[in-house]
């Protein structure tokens, strides 16, 4: 199934769910021309947000991604406040709900390093490209050097353009 | 959209001091097709968002077709 993240997106900001654009879909915003499967976000963990991305996924069938069928989750607020990251196949694509990643914290702690960005009408939030390569930089994941190699090209040629 | 409560930063690469070079990246680095990041700089981040989103469209249909055969 491919993503819909123009449906995502707009599902979770007319909800006014306050996220974070992280990975790859970040890395895109940013001008990276690697493709990317899934829509990762980081929510704010407070009760009220919970809710309205509660609210905000509940007709789109979100469920536990590679995890066998029939498994009782059920994708409620006392789920989300017990869990932290949640990586589901809804009825729109991949998500990935992150309560913190590794080398950005979570919510408030990542806010001071985002950029507003207007996407299919909305303004959202996406981590600053410097704070990504450090983020991809502290996850240390083989598969990532080739990605952070481009996010720092990328940083380069913004860098190039602006002197 | 958003009840924000810190004020983020602006994007400051320029004044923010750099990474330190990391010499695997630096290694992986001069295989970066330049051009190709040229090219998406010049798109709006919606632009660059649905281009990824038809990238995977086609990457689908052309396993789809090689599983056909």
């Amino acid at each position: 199934m491919i993503t819909d993240f123009e449906a995502l997106i707009r599902l979770l900001s007319q909800d006014s769910v306050e996220f974070i654009l992280v990975g790859g879909i970040a890395a895109a915003a940013h001008g990276a021309a690697r493709s990317t499967r899934d829509l990762d976000v980081v929510y704010r963990r407070s009760p009220e947000n919970i809710a309205r991305l509660v609210k905000a996924l509940s007709c789109h069938a979100p469920y536990l991604r590679g995890a066998p069928p029939g498994l009782p989750f059920r994708f409620d607020r006392e789920t989300v406040l017990r869990g932290l990251n949640f990586t589901l196949i809804t009825d729109l694509g991949e998500l990935d709900l992150l309560g913190e990643i590794v080398g950005g914290g979570n919510y408030e702690e990542l806010l001071p390093y985002t950029v507003e960005v207007e996407i299919f009408g909305w303004t959202c939030r996406t981590i600053g490209l410097k704070r990504l390569i450090e983020v991809k930089r502290a996850a240390g994941r083989p598969k990532d050097l080739e990605a952070i190699a481009e996010l720092e090209a990328l940083l380069e040629e913004r860098l190039k353009g602006r002197t | 959209m958003h009840e924000t409560t810190a004020k983020p930063k602006p994007p400051s690469e320029i004044e923010d001091p750099p990474l330190p070079a990391d010499p695997v990246i630096e290694a992986y680095k001069k295989d970066v097709d330049r051009t190709l990041l040229r090219q998406s700089l010049k798109m709006t981040v919606e632009e660059r968002i649905l281009s990824v989103q038809k990238l995977n469209q086609f990457i689908e249909e052309l396993q789809r077709a090689t599983r056909a055969k």
